[in-house]
């Protein structure tokens, strides 16, 4: 069984086979792979064309392990702090040293706004790192949180219905329909999570490369 | 290493026992092949690959493959699979091997958006990826038929090269004859010209001289004029004067007399 769920995932995304033309599934694994990786490269001028294998395999990882946590008795590895920092920190400190290293009062210049007024100057700096530093951290906890608090919402309602349903059926029966709702959600966040923590980064990178 | 890998996974399989279904080998099968993808670090085969069958295999509910329908069909006929499918799941639900809890009722609301999902989107998917593939043939094929009508056209216009060569005489003889007349033209241009000249000068000489004829004929009127009157002394003058005198006296008289 273990084998079984191991080996799985593997069945999803089947590797090009230098075929010219391949089945569906390739096909439009191809596609959303071209869409995905030029809607990130775009912004980006040549020098970022490199994190492009790393930002879309992200991508990919991100939305395959949300996606497929919505199954059940599944476990969604994108719950854990630990992951997501584990996967945010590295990606972040990487696009702050590319630009401290390449254009260092530039990427400095952008802790400062345009045309702000002197005085205000050392606060918003101040303000500036601050968000700055925190980038990491929000953007692993975001992920972390969204998916954590979808996940719970389910297992509770779920739980809720099943308790409720030899009492009043009519109640388990409402809940229910929140639970349709609610997992139409919860998939609609999956996708749009894996898309924002790509998207930032990449933004980040835009602004430092 | 393909091969090994089967043959380990072969090996676990029947040391286990379990999953006597044939789906679950297959399964087996090919989720080692495609994890063990990313190891392969050379192409596979150089030859052409066989084309990919037109349709996918017959499932039946969107799981479980027709052929298994189809082997169970001689023992227990056509609703064989139904009784074992409902027989094991009653099975497992009473022997709470699969215990019923909150996460039966999220798995029924996923699987539902899932088949509402695939139900309604399935196939326009489909046909998008259909698109797809079909733009890239197209695609390839307008360059096919671009180059060939180029190089047809190449072909007319090399051929029309070719008649025009062919033309190329009639064009020499009518420029050749152009020049001609244009040569000729102009030498009976200068002909004229000079004939012109040439009789300018004749006349020039002629009026010269018919000049000078009139001239030496008014001097010599003139002379002879002049000498003449010299020579009428007065008494010639006289006496003609009186002639006339008695001339036009008869003149009148016999005017006179015809009034």
């Amino acid at each position: 069984l273990i084998l079984l769920s191991m080996l799985f995932p593997a069945l999803l995304f089947p590797t090009p086979n230098n075929r010219w033309i391949t089945n569906r599934l390739s096909t439009i694994q191809l596609w959303s792979l071209h869409s995905i990786t030029k809607q990130l490269m775009t912004p980006l001028n040549k020098k970022g064309h490199k994190w492009a294998l790393i930002l879309t395999s992200l991508t990919t990882l991100l939305l395959t392990i949300n996606l497929l946590g919505l199954l059940p008795y599944t476990f969604t590895p994108t719950t854990q702090l630990s992951m997501n920092m584990a996967l945010a920190f590295p990606l972040w400190l990487a696009t702050l040293l590319t630009g401290l290293r390449n254009q260092p009062s530039i990427s400095l210049g952008h802790l400062l706004p345009e045309g702000t007024p002197t005085p205000l100057i050392p606060a918003l700096i101040m303000i500036e790192t601050t968000s700055l530093l925190i980038r990491p951290l929000a953007l692993g906890v975001r992920l972390t949180a969204n998916l954590t608090a979808g996940h719970l919402l389910i297992q509770l309602i779920s739980t809720a219905i099943t308790a409720l349903l030899p009492i009043m059926p009519t109640v388990s029966i409402l809940t229910t329909s929140i639970l349709f709702l609610l997992t139409i959600l919860e998939v609609a966040v999956a996708m749009i999570q894996a898309y924002v923590f790509v998207l930032l980064l990449s933004l980040y990178l835009q602004e430092n490369i | 290493m393909p091969t090994a890998l089967i043959g380990t996974v072969f090996e676990s399989h029947l040391r286990l026992g379990f999953f006597k279904k044939l789906n679950g080998n297959f399964l087996i099968i090919c989720s080692v092949l495609h994890t063990s993808r990313p190891l392969h670090t050379t192409q596979q085969c150089l030859a052409p690959l066989p084309p990919l069958p037109e349709k996918g295999g017959e499932v039946r509910y969107g799981l479980i493959p027709e052929e298994f329908f189809q082997f169970l069909y001689p023992k227990t006929g056509v609703t064989g699979p139904y009784m074992l499918g409902t027989g094991l799941v009653l099975y497992l639900l009473s022997k709470e091997i699969y215990v019923i809890n909150h996460e039966t009722v999220a798995a029924a609301c996923i699987l539902s958006v899932i088949i509402y999902g695939v139900k309604k989107y399935g196939s326009d998917v489909a046909a998008f990826a259909d698109k797809l593939n079909e733009e890239k043939v197209a695609k390839a094929l307008a360059v096919k038929n671009e180059a060939i009508k180029d190089l047809e056209t190449a072909i007319e216009r090399e051929k029309k090269e070719q008649w025009r060569v062919e033309g190329r005489n009639y064009l020499f003889d009518a420029k050749r004859n152009n020049i001609a007349m244009l040569l000729e033209t102009n030498y009976r241009e200068r002909l004229l010209t000079v004939y012109n000249e040439v009789k300018k000068r004749l006349d020039y000489q002629v009026a010269m001289q018919n000049l000078k004829r009139q001239k030496e004929q008014d001097h010599m009127i003139h002379w002879v004029e002049k000498n003449v009157v010299q020579s009428i002394t007065p008494q010639q003058q006289k006496e003609s004067i009186a002639k006339c005198i008695l001339d036009l006296k008869a003149l009148s008289k016999s005017a006179q007399a015809a009034v």
